[in-house]
């Protein structure tokens, strides 16, 4: 397990990069989703195109033990399509939105991938063998004249090349009248929640034709709406409890044994507004962007636009720890307003756990420029590294980068007004298990791994 | 960097015009509050109006931006200011923009937020987008296939409105996005209607300076804000609009009408066209130019034709 405190901080290695390597960036190829499945083994990444591309993680050689396996294309299909609302007149987005995987229960895989309107489950089997020997069949299918057929035998498998092939299960579709921002499996593993700006429906894997839905928020008159929904999440362990974030950065923790439509909070966590920090756009960048329970559940952390926030689930009123992410951008927020950079939705992480007591001690979120952030919560250090095809020397440890907010710039830092605002980092991920970690830039994938000694 | 007027320090003030605000009750930075304000409150307006996307807009963001404007509305309302705000010319590339300049005094009590033809012809009753599917198969006028799924579905249980005939449920979605506003607004908003039959909606105005504005221009911009939540075809009251748009497109100018009387009516009449000659003399009497329509038309007049072909059926 990774230094728990140890006093081992984590060395970052440069691993693997995915991803067309041209400065060009073809809007398809935008990455809008990252995410691992339970083992570590696949990683799925959505893109802005609809597709979704499976990279499944190499055997561990024996032999060379000081490098975990290689992640390697495992699948790619087109997952959503872009389609036309005719009524409204108006394009609906095939950009993935959100990835999540089911655990592993049988050979096959399965996960849901949503849009912005229809959610759906995929199946993602292999087929390495194949049926030979039919009697009344040729090899090549057709049909052999049953008059030659003088004696029987029983088929058999043989093997062929791998294929993994990718079918759509279930199609949860009509549900929705706003965006899909997030999709949460419940720890039942047979519900699962998808959550728009107003409102929240809860599902049955198998049920397509039906969702219940356990929040709304919609104001009766739309000329009231002040807040939206913008992440939810459910509770790692209590199949009758999720989270809720919203616009106004407040969290709401509901209980779905209390009633039927959860427009009555449980706990709702909200720290007071600090004074000296007021602004024009201290609400924007209040706004929820993410949020996560810790793998315990004990905890949840949240992402606004400057900061990640620890709450304990136990403590409404403000958060146990706040990490400033990139604080230097607070004196550009109306340039941030203007070029809509404000508006961005960073993702956030935990480190993996093997376990489901409290080790979730490193937090991992983006920022712009390609850096990404990690804060430890034992030793409250942080660091932040960059996502770069410059940085690519395989077991060489990542450099450490800082941002000089003021004042006179050191060497190889880099000045607030030099930051590239258009490389930005939304989504990040972390190997269930091990130092492994994915990072999203806007059309690249980077895999990282600890320095193995 | 935006907007910096007042004079700054680099170390203590570095700030200026950005990050912390300086408490509008001081005296010498209360022009930089201001000038920030007005700043943000042009950005906000431009962002809400300039947009076409083709996929609908984010809710979130709209919704953060309105109340961005909110709050500041809120606090001019407080200092019972009597400036509106107008947008900074920074419109590029805009035909008629020099003729907005120049007719800006009779347009601003005009400025009210630009509501309906965009608003009515993009949204449809909100109860019915859960099971578009299903609901489709029912209504005699619609042409448009099932939209995307496979097999029928069920509504979600949540208190559904009773299933209206969508023409019916149009008009209730025209008269329900006619501005509800207060009181005095109201007072306002019919004032302003009366004054003019053709309702350009523009907000995107621009202002020569020191203009003393009277209290009925100032609450036309305390109007409620759109919300423009339904709002699903952008409002893009900037986008290429010409004249030539104008002249060949079906304009029934009462849509355009922001009395809630006559709304409903609207929808129902039968479009006329109409030229844009007579347009132009509607509008004539409000400015000392001859002026061109406002942009918004164009947007409205595509959407609305569509819509009302799909009402008519033809």
């Amino acid at each position: 397990f990774l230094g728990a405190g140890g006093g081992n901080d984590i060395q970052w290695c440069f691993s693997q990069v995915k991803g067309a390597v041209d400065d060009d960036v073809a809007e398809a190829d935008i990455i809008s989703t990252v995410e691992f499945n339970h083992s570590g083994e696949l990683l799925a990444t959505g893109d802005k195109g609809g597709r979704v591309v499976i990279f499944q993680q190499e055997q561990e050689n024996k032999t060379q033990s000081h490098s975990r396996g290689e992640y390697n294309v495992y699948s790619t299909f087109q997952s959503h399509e872009p389609e036309f609302d005719y009524l409204k007149s108006l394009e609906i987005e095939e950009k993935i939105n959100k990835i999540r995987w089911l655990p592993q229960k049988n050979a096959a895989q399965f996960l849901l991938s949503t849009n912005d309107k229809t959610i759906k489950l995929w199946k993602i089997s292999e087929r390495d063998k194949r049926p030979e020997g039919y009697n009344l069949k040729e090899e090549d299918g057709r049909y052999r004249d049953p008059t030659t057929v003088t004696t029987l035998r029983v088929p058999v498998f043989r093997p062929m090349d791998l294929m993994v092939e990718a079918s759509p299960r279930r199609i949860f579709a009509n549900a929705h009248t706003y965006h899909i921002n997030s999709i949460s499996i419940n720890s039942d593993y047979e519900t699962y929640l998808s959550a728009d700006d107003l409102r929240i429906n809860l599902w049955h894997l198998e049920i397509t034709d039906r969702s219940f839905n356990i929040v709304d928020i919609k104001p009766a008159n739309m000329e009231e709406l002040t807040e939206v929904i913008t992440a939810a999440e459910f509770h790692p362990n209590s199949c009758s409890t999720f989270v809720y974030s919203s616009s106004k950065g407040t969290i709401r923790l509901c209980d779905m044994r209390a009633s039927a439509l959860c427009d009555r909070h449980s706990k709702l966590f909200e720290e007071p507004e600090d004074p000296s920090n007021r602004s024009f756009f201290s609400e924007i960048i209040s706004s929820i962007s993410d949020v996560k329970f810790s793998h315990s559940g004990r905890y949840m952390m949240t992402r606004d636009y400057l900061s990640v926030k620890i709450w304990d689930l136990n403590m409404e009123n403000r958060p146990v720890e706040t990490y400033q992410v990139h604080e230097y951008l607070r004196s550009k927020l109306c340039s941030l307003y203007e070029n809509d950079c404000i508006f961005d939705k960073f993702e956030c992480c935990w480190n993996g756990s093997d376990r489901q007591v409290e080790f979730s001690l490193i937090v991992m979120t983006g920022s712009y420029n390609n850096f990404f952030r990690m804060f430890d919560r034992n030793t409250k250090r942080d660091i932040t590294l960059e996502a770069s095809r410059e940085n690519n020397k395989p077991r060489t440890v990542l450099k450490p980068r800082k941002v000089c907010a003021s004042g006179k710039r050191k060497k190889d830092e880099i000045s607030v007004d030099s930051l590239d605002f258009n490389k930005k980092i939304l989504h990040t991920a972390w190997h269930p298990k091990e130092n492994i970690i994915a990072v999203a830039t806007t059309n690249n994938l980077y895999i990282f791994q600890d320095k193995m000694n | 960097m935006l907007g910096k007027g007042g004079k700054r320090k680099f170390d203590e003030h570095e700030d200026g015009l950005e990050g912390k605000v300086v408490s509008p009750t001081d005296g010498p930075s209360k022009v930089s509050y201001t000038l920030q304000r007005q700043t943000i409150f042009n950005i906000s307006l431009m962002k809400l109006y300039n947009h076409r996307p083709l996929t609908e807009p984010s809710l979130q963001k709209t919704v953060l931006i309105n109340n961005m404007l909110r709050r500041i509305q809120e606090e001019l309302k407080q200092e019972g200011s009597l400036r509106p705000m107008f947008v900074a010319a920074s419109q590029p590339a805009d035909p008629l923009s020099d003729n907005f300049r120049e007719a800006q005094p009779a347009f601003s009590h005009l400025a009210s937020p630009p509501l309906l033809p965009a608003d009515f012809v993009s949204t449809m009753p909100l109860e019915s987008c859960l099971t578009p599917a299903s609901l489709l198969e029912d209504d005699t006028f619609c042409t448009s296939p099932a939209v995307q799924h496979d097999g029928p579905t069920k509504p979600p249980p949540p208190a559904l409105q009773p299933v209206k005939d969508s023409f019916s449920s149009a008009l209730d979605e025209i008269e329900e996005l006619c501005p509800a506003p207060t009181s005095a607004e109201a007072v306002a908003a019919e004032s302003a209607a009366d004054d003019s039959k053709a309702q350009p909606g523009e907000s995107n105005i621009h202002k020569p300076e020191g203009l003393p504005e009277s209290r009925t221009a100032e609450s036309k911009l305390m109007d409620p804000l759109p919300g423009n939540f339904e709002i699903t075809a952008s409002t893009g009251f900037l986008t290429d609009l010409t004249l030539d748009d104008i002249l060949f497109a079906d304009i029934d100018t009462s849509m355009y009408d922001f009395d809630p009387c006559t709304s409903a009516t609207g929808a129902a009449s039968k479009m006329a066209p109409v030229s844009a000659d007579e347009l132009l003399k509607t509008l004539a009497p409000y400015s000392s130019q001859p002026v061109t329509p406002n942009q918004p038309f164009k947007m409205d007049l595509t959407e609305l034709d569509h819509i009302m072909e799909v009402l008519v059926g033809s």
